[in-house]
């Protein structure tokens, strides 16, 4: 649907994104994932025509982006990082206005606007002015307006930034729901949005694309390094080897005494989940657990990992589980 | 692009700012025809001129319209709804375009409330239309020129109160060139006067005030408009390619 060739954007001499490639198949959502400053909405603006690439092409349902590019934009529905409202128009004469933007038919223009008015639940809000809405609602608008014309492809821009978790997990319910008859694009930069939104995931850091994967593969990389953080009381020499007595559990690191008896470890856990295990062994021998949470590695993590590779386009696996050395401290989720 | 411009328009009259800058132009005007009213006694009545009128208006305008056009380009790269327009299926010019003629059609508007005075005259004596009619198109023309100039500084700056303010500069610049033209220095030198004249709007308007329709003045003006406008489409194509 959409395919992208070794598009690259220099502002002046620096490169913001750098030679990349990837493509966006029919009816999947594609996750694109970074920290900030990636280059990922600079893309995003490259894919929607906003922005000229200096090299490389943007080819949209086979039409050029820069070349064909009234037919290409009408294929997209674009959703940029700040919702594009004017602030003086009201919800629904501004999507009226949108559409008339992308050329919907007059006829077609009053059931477009409804529809997306309803997807995003904001009938209630039609006669509202946009500058009186809230931070979600301007959000939603923004929304309701890529969805105008029947776009085949859409391209989010970290659609759920600044939203309260209701409202995120609507968008995401939402973005599930529009991915069966559309090709998405959706940045974050939070993994655990991705991973929960998106079929297929790039992961792109200093305008390089480190890994084009499936999120199963990533959700296995991460899960294949998950670590455990305990906090026990009573004996510490004896909980340290009886853990590393069971099967699967791997180094013991971080080990803290925190005073009253107590410490504190990370254990790694090799493959499959042994903690119903661990807790059984430590309670038969009277070592009481105060806490055990999973600590998975955060996206920080798996960038220090793979940017400490040094090298790109392998799949996430490789990419993780070949780096010999971990990173320091495993945040807690 | 009638969505576009539609829109424009529609922005422009459902806020006070329309009103606002109409109503001081209407002001305007009415004080320059109540003065040159006040101005007739005895047997020189010939001396009221709405031609005149225009002509004096000409030095109040320039201030009026960098404020119609300042906004144009400046509201969309603040608030982010250039994104909007320039993803959409609409090329650049087509969106300048739509741009200029909503402006345009508001500026039209603006100088049409100003029938209301010749109208008035025309119930108590006798008013000479041709001669009006000619200074109208002059007036338009020159308009146009500014309103090209407008929206070109208010898409480069980005900054509505910039942009105006430059745009009075601006205006005020143009103005000058006749006096400047006017001076003996640049009379002991014909070919710099010859140029300096060339460009002078002030001169070209003043044979459309005087009832005088030259061909010449009507390309000069619609060629110095189409080449501003165009000059905006390359620098906003330009600013896509060089900056975010």
């Amino acid at each position: 649907m959409v395919e992208i060739k070794n598009l690259t954007k220099y502002y002046g001499h620096n490169a913001a994104v750098k030679g990349i490639s990837f493509e966006i198949r029919d009816g999947e959502i594609l996750g694109f994932l970074g920290p900030n400053g990636a280059g990922k909405s600079t893309t995003m603006n490259m894919i929607a025509g906003y922005l000229p690439s200096t090299w490389g092409t943007v080819t949209v349902n086979g039409f050029d982006i820069t070349e064909q590019a009234s037919d290409a934009k009408k294929c997209i529905g674009y959703l940029p990082e700040i919702p594009p409202v004017y602030p003086d128009m009201r919800v629904e004469e501004y999507l009226r206005f949108c559409a008339g933007l992308k050329g919907v038919k007059r006829a077609d223009v009053k059931s477009q606007v409804e529809s997306a008015m309803e997807r995003l639940s904001i009938t209630d809000m039609r006669r509202r002015l946009i500058r009186n809405l809230s931070k979600g609602y301007k959000q939603r608008v923004g929304f309701a307006q890529a969805l105008l014309g029947d776009p085949k492809v859409l391209i989010l821009d970290e659609p759920t930034v600044g939203l309260d978790p209701a409202q995120v997990s609507e968008v995401r319910a939402l973005i599930r729901e529009l991915g069966k008859d559309h090709s998405v694009i959706f940045s974050s930069h939070i993994l655990a949005e991705i991973s929960a939104v998106c079929e297929r995931v790039v992961i792109i850091n200093k305008g390089e694309i480190l890994a084009v994967d499936s999120i199963d593969n990533l959700e296995r990389s991460l899960m294949a390094d998950t670590r455990l953080n305990l906090t026990l009381e009573g004996d510490r020499k004896l909980a340290i080897r009886l853990l590393k007595d069971i099967r699967g559990v791997g180094e013991i690191t971080n080990i803290n005494e925190s005073g009253d008896d107590r410490f504190s470890c990370e254990v790694e856990l090799q493959s499959e989940d042994v903690r119903s295990e661990i807790m059984s062994v430590l309670v038969a021998n009277k070592i009481s657990i105060v806490e055990m949470s999973m600590a998975k590695l955060t996206l920080e993590q798996v960038f220090l990992k793979i940017t400490a590779q040094g090298k790109k386009g392998s799949t996430l696996e490789d990419l993780l589980n070949e780096t010999p050395e971990q990173p320091d401290a495993a945040e807690q989720e | 692009m009638f969505a576009l411009y539609k829109k424009e328009i529609q922005s422009f009259f459902f806020s006070p700012f329309a009103y606002v800058l109409a109503s001081l132009f209407m002001f305007v005007f009415s004080v320059s025809f109540i003065s040159a009213i006040a101005d007739l006694s005895g047997t020189n009545t010939l001396k009221f001129s709405f031609p005149n009128i225009f002509y004096n208006n000409f030095f109040y305008f320039i201030f009026i319209i960098p404020i119609l056009t300042m906004r144009s380009f400046a509201d969309e790269r603040r608030g982010g709804t250039e994104v909007l327009l320039l993803s959409s299926p609409l090329s650049v010019p087509k969106i300048v375009l739509a741009k200029f003629f909503s402006i345009v059609t508001i500026y039209i508007f603006m100088i049409l409330t100003t029938l209301f005075f010749p109208i008035y005259i025309a119930g108590h004596g006798v008013v000479q239309w041709s001669a009006l009619i000619c200074a109208y198109l002059g007036f338009f023309l020159w308009g146009l020129v500014c309103i090209a100039v407008g929206m070109l500084l208010s898409q480069l700056t980005g900054n509505a109160i910039i942009a105006a303010i430059i745009g009075e500069i601006i205006m005020e610049g143009l103005l000058f060139l006749d006096l400047f033209g006017a001076t003996a220095l640049v009379n002991a030198y014909p070919r710099l006067n010859s140029v300096i004249t060339w460009f002078s709007m002030q001169r070209r308007f003043l044979y459309f005030s005087q009832g005088m329709f030259r061909l010449e003045d009507l390309i000069f003006f619609l060629s110095l408009t189409a080449v501003v406008v165009c000059w905006n489409i390359i620098a906003i194509e330009k600013r896509r390619y060089s900056r975010s």
